[in-house]
């Protein structure tokens, strides 16, 4: 029985830290959702593009892994700005599905020039630190923990910006009401822009870690972080900034209870099932705001 | 015809019919990640009735038709609710629950004593039917293209049908629709079993073209590009979505003009082209404008226009 509890708790401390990445994947996501009600299906690409600039930088330049998390956010920054720029800047709001298609076109582009930069399927990426802490009966991995310390600050730092500061204020009104911070003078245009980058690079910050404690990247990583960001961000709730910590924690140890109990394949088989329960069940997430799809809202009451 | 060329048009008209399925829920106003789901099932469902119930193509085609319908309706129901990006997700979640309980299922049965059947991540092989009844390649061809015609003949008769403008006026505004006396819930539900129906019938094409089908054919991947595809060819017509298509696989793959860039050329093509045409190239304007010049011509040709009612003096 306490060999069962034990393995619960390892099972619950190695979801926290794993959750804390996927956390910061959908604190991206949910930004890039929140300021534009679009989805952005070329954000886990976008982050691709900023590892593999690092790995490019690691592998064939020497760098060092500190050097190659500021490649990491620099290339994910200007793959953010791209994708902004040629699928979210030229719509009308009203065009959410040709923005949709649009990113996910990016992400073809992405992918191919991600293999083409380096061919190989499995790309080494340099680990922050190994080994691991014994804290009575149970392990923790270094590298988990500094996972969590990084992930934690940058989300409040993310706080911070938000709510702190008079870009936060900016963006704030433009989820708020676009057309109203418009008219009061909000340069909306720039507010867009800048908050999309911002998420790319969370993304990017996001994609290091996980990057950093596989040490390792493949083209997959792409369709990865995508689905993992959309999965932790619409558990938690779309557009909702806590939303997205309790989405990706939750994610994160249900993935590890559940490849635990039951193997991989039905670990992502709970994963999708959990996803689809809480959107068939409570369509605005775990900690959805009221009034996010005030559309369907209106359908639904007739 | 050479072997290379037949295998690209097959493979264009195979993947129309999931292509449509998406276009089918575009109409209804419902974005869709999930369709090759249905494909998915409808490949097993008549690789069994082929290979393992030794029934005959057709009504195992059939068979694949109506357990993609079926599977589609018991996921409308379960996202009745759901608008939008929600649904989007929802069917995202569902095709990919679909994808990995086929890689945890093997059914084997022994058939002239090789086993046959669905066998987890490896797959489901030996789906013969084609050589075994010494169907040509060219004549499946034929076949596939006859189902496409008559498909699309379908989709012409049913927009100009009322349920066809219930469909469209369910996308375009389902609360003004409902409003107006349209059963938006019914109506996407119908569309929704439709499209289920179409990704089942081509599902079941694709797996007796391939004889081979795994689970992973049916990722993310072909759900993103069958919905992509009714946008680039537009949303206008039936015929958008197969444009979509041909461009895809029948420019860009199998022309190799590009070969190692294509994604590159494509995805960039494709994101600029919404740009210019956010409901891609044979939206609805288009298609009014190619269809009322295709009148003027007929009622040139016909003479009708002189006596017609309101023609202006």
């Amino acid at each position: 029985m306490t060999k069962l509890a034990i393995d619960l708790v390892q099972n619950t401390l190695d979801g926290v830290m794993v959750g804390s990445s996927y956390a910061l994947l959908a604190l991206g996501f949910t930004l890039i959702f929140g300021t534009m009600r679009r989805l952005n299906l070329a954000y886990g690409p976008t982050i691709m593009a900023g590892a593999y600039l690092g790995t490019y930088a690691f592998l064939h330049l020497g760098f060092g892994a500190f050097p190659v998390a500021v490649l990491v956010l620099i290339g994910a920054a200007l793959a953010g700005l791209y994708v902004e720029r040629l699928c979210f800047r030229p719509f009308a709001q009203t065009a959410a599905m040709a923005s949709m298609v649009s990113s996910f076109a990016v992400w073809m582009q992405i992918e191919e020039a991600a293999s083409l930069a380096l061919p190989r399927h499995l790309n080494a990426f340099p680990a922050l630190v190994s080994g691991s802490l014994q804290l009575g009966p149970f392990f923790v991995r270094l590298d988990h923990l500094l996972m969590l310390a990084v992930a934690a600050s940058a989300t409040l730092l993310v706080h911070w910006a938000l709510y702190r500061t008079r870009f936060g204020l900016g963006i704030r009104t433009v989820i708020d009401h676009r057309h109203a911070a418009a008219l009061v003078g909000v340069p909306v245009t720039r507010i867009l822009l800048l908050a999309f980058v911002l998420a790319s690079t969370v993304g990017g910050l996001a994609g290091f870690l996980i990057a950093a404690s596989e040490a390792q990247i493949t083209p997959m990583f792409g369709m990865w972080a995508t689905t993992k960001g959309l999965i932790a961000m619409m558990l938690g709730g779309l557009g909702s900034v806590p939303g997205a910590l309790v989405g990706g924690l939750a994610l994160g140890i249900i993935e590890a209870q559940a490849q635990w109990l039951l193997g991989p394949h039905l670990r992502d088989l709970v994963a999708w099932g959990l996803l689809f329960a809480v959107l068939a069940l409570w369509p605005g997430g775990l900690m959805g705001a009221a009034g996010v799809d005030e559309a369907a809202a209106v359908q639904r009451r007739v | 015809m050479d072997d290379y060329l037949v295998g690209v048009l097959s493979n264009i008209g195979i993947i129309s019919f999931v292509a449509l399925s998406a276009y089918v829920l575009l109409l209804a106003g419902e974005m869709s990640f999930g369709q090759q789901a249905f494909f998915a099932i409808g490949a097993y469902a008549a690789g069994i009735g082929t290979a393992m119930m030794r029934w005959s193509l057709a009504p195992a085609l059939l068979l694949g038709a109506m357990v993609g319908a079926l599977a589609a309706t018991a996921l409308g129901r379960a996202t009745l609710r759901l608008s939008g990006l929600y649904f989007a997700i929802a069917t995202l979640a569902f095709a990919e629950m679909v994808r990995i309980v086929f890689e945890l299922c093997t059914w084997q049965i022994d058939i002239g004593g090789t086993l046959v059947g669905p066998k987890g991540t490896d797959g489901f092989g030996d789906i013969r039917y084609l050589f075994e009844n010494e169907i040509t390649p060219a004549q499946y061809l034929c076949a596939i293209y006859l189902l496409l015609a008559l498909v699309l003949a379908a989709f012409m008769v049913v927009d100009r049908s009322r349920f066809g403008r219930a469909l469209r006026q369910a996308g375009a505004d389902p609360v003004l629709a409902e409003l107006q006396g349209v059963r938006v819930v019914r109506v996407r539900l119908v569309a929704a079993a439709a499209a289920g129906a179409l990704g089942g019938l081509g599902g079941g094409l694709y797996a007796h073209l391939l004889t081979y089908v795994e689970p992973r054919n049916f990722d993310i991947m072909l759900g993103v590009h069958s919905l992509a595809y009714g946008l680039i060819g537009g949303l206008g017509t039936a015929i958008g979505p197969v444009v979509g298509v041909l461009i895809d696989i029948g420019l860009l793959e199998s022309s190799r003009l590009f070969v190692g860039y294509r994604m590159m050329v494509f995805g960039g093509l494709v994101a600029l082209l919404l740009i210019v045409r956010p409901r891609g190239l044979l939206d609805e304007r288009a298609v009014h404008w190619i269809t009322t010049r295709v009148r003027d011509l007929i009622d040139a040709a016909t003479a009708r226009r002189r006596d017609h009612p309101l023609r202006r003096p």
